[in-house]
């Protein structure tokens, strides 16, 4: 039977390389790809956008309905998550840690519970002590890779990044947070609600400029018709635009990633995972 | 100077190899994250010096701050490597996963 699998694996692989040979070579101005409207980006996207990363011109500005899509699907696959996942039936079980002797208390019956506070602190059925280590060194990286994360967005239309890997970073950082403390950390700081409200406002914003740019007298995502509600030279209008529209990306990436991260490793109750 | 850039980056470039034949070769999980958390920090260390000086050859402002921010990323993987390592071999042992000894002890 191995034998068989090997020689399939072979006989696919050697046609995939056969197939290969037919491709047009690396930079190959007359390749399909590069005949269409690849010249007309490269020669007038600054003219046109005064961009100077025209990756992110194309992906927002001449293709900013696809992009607006793109971002919905990312809310609609938090959505999704959420709607599978979440449960919000209480657990049978609880356990508490009685805080100034470390004893760890367990609840069999599901009606009586603990008041929370200075005396008891809740306590998950898996818990171990975060290392020092590693909350020592994520409390001092966090902040940096959310620095870093903001300055991806915010330099999306002049270098290489924007609005999906600057969300990304951001959003795995708060990850990160959940992974070196526990989760119970990161859903204190940020609100579940919260979260549902961001991964809306982004999808919101990038709709919206689309929206205010119909009532300026454009077409949907035309950015040049916002000259008059932004400052600074009408040239560089629709480098704004771009601006604008991949913040409201990021800010829906960043949390739908941590949406989908919380409910997948709590098993959508949102109180102890990983 | 150039001297020095070449001797930087084949300093680094053999640990990367020593680091990458480490992890082929060694015999089980622990051993094996040695040569990976070890050898990579140092060789990045030696590679992004090295580029750092050959960035150097106008001393200017600006280049400068790009050899600055060159020692950051060191700063940052010389932070985030061993503790990545450190978290692995620690997931290792409470998982349970015994280390290896040679053969003739085992049994």
């Amino acid at each position: 039977m191995r034998v068989i699998a090997f020689i399939i694996v072979c006989l696919t692989g050697a046609l995939l390389l056969y197939g290969t040979t037919e491709f047009p070579d690396w930079g190959d101005p007359k390749s399909p790809a590069s005949l269409h409207v690849s010249n007309y980006y490269i020669e007038k996207t600054y003219e046109d956008t005064h961009a100077p990363n025209f990756v992110t011109a194309v992906v927002t500005d001449y293709r900013g309905f696809d992009t607006m899509f793109e971002t919905a699907v990312i809310f609609t696959a938090g959505l999704g998550c959420f709607l599978l996942l979440r449960d919000f039936r209480e657990k049978k079980e609880h356990y508490y840690q009685h805080i100034p002797t470390g004893v760890i208390l367990h609840l069999k019956d599901e009606k009586k519970s603990l008041p929370v506070g200075k005396e008891f602190g809740y306590m998950d059925k898996e818990w171990v002590p975060p290392d020092l280590i590693n909350k020592t060194v994520c409390r001092i990286l966090i902040p940096f890779i959310q620095i870093y994360a903001l300055y991806v967005v915010a330099h999306g239309d002049y270098s290489p990044g924007g609005g999906f890997q600057g969300g990304v970073i951001f959003g795995s950082s708060l990850i990160l947070l959940a992974i070196s403390y526990d989760l119970k950390t990161l859903v204190k700081r940020i609100k579940e609600r919260l979260l549902g409200i961001f991964a809306a406002l982004g999808v919101l914003i990038y709709a919206g400029t689309g929206v205010l740019c119909l009532f300026m007298g454009g077409n949907f995502l035309d950015y040049g018709k916002l000259a008059p509600l932004l400052p600074g030279h009408s040239d560089h209008i629709r480098a704004y635009g771009m601006l604008v529209v991949e913040i409201g990306v990021g800010i829906a990436v960043m949390a739908v990633m941590t949406i989908i991260y919380i409910n997948i490793v709590s098993e959508g109750r949102h109180d102890e995972g990983l | 100077m150039n001297i020095i850039v070449i001797a930087l980056l084949v300093f680094g470039l053999f640990f990367f190899l020593a680091g990458a034949i480490g992890i082929m070769r060694m015999p089980d999980f622990y051993s094996r994250l040695h040569p990976a958390g070890k050898l990579d920090t140092l060789a990045t260390l030696a590679m992004v010096m090295g580029l750092a000086v050959y960035n150097l050859n106008q001393i200017t402002l600006g280049t400068i701050l790009i050899s600055l921010k060159m020692f950051l990323i060191v700063f940052f993987v010389s932070l985030a490597s061993p503790t990545a390592t450190h978290t692995i071999v620690d997931a290792g042992m409470r998982a349970g996963l015994r280390h290896w000894t040679k053969k003739k002890q085992r049994g």
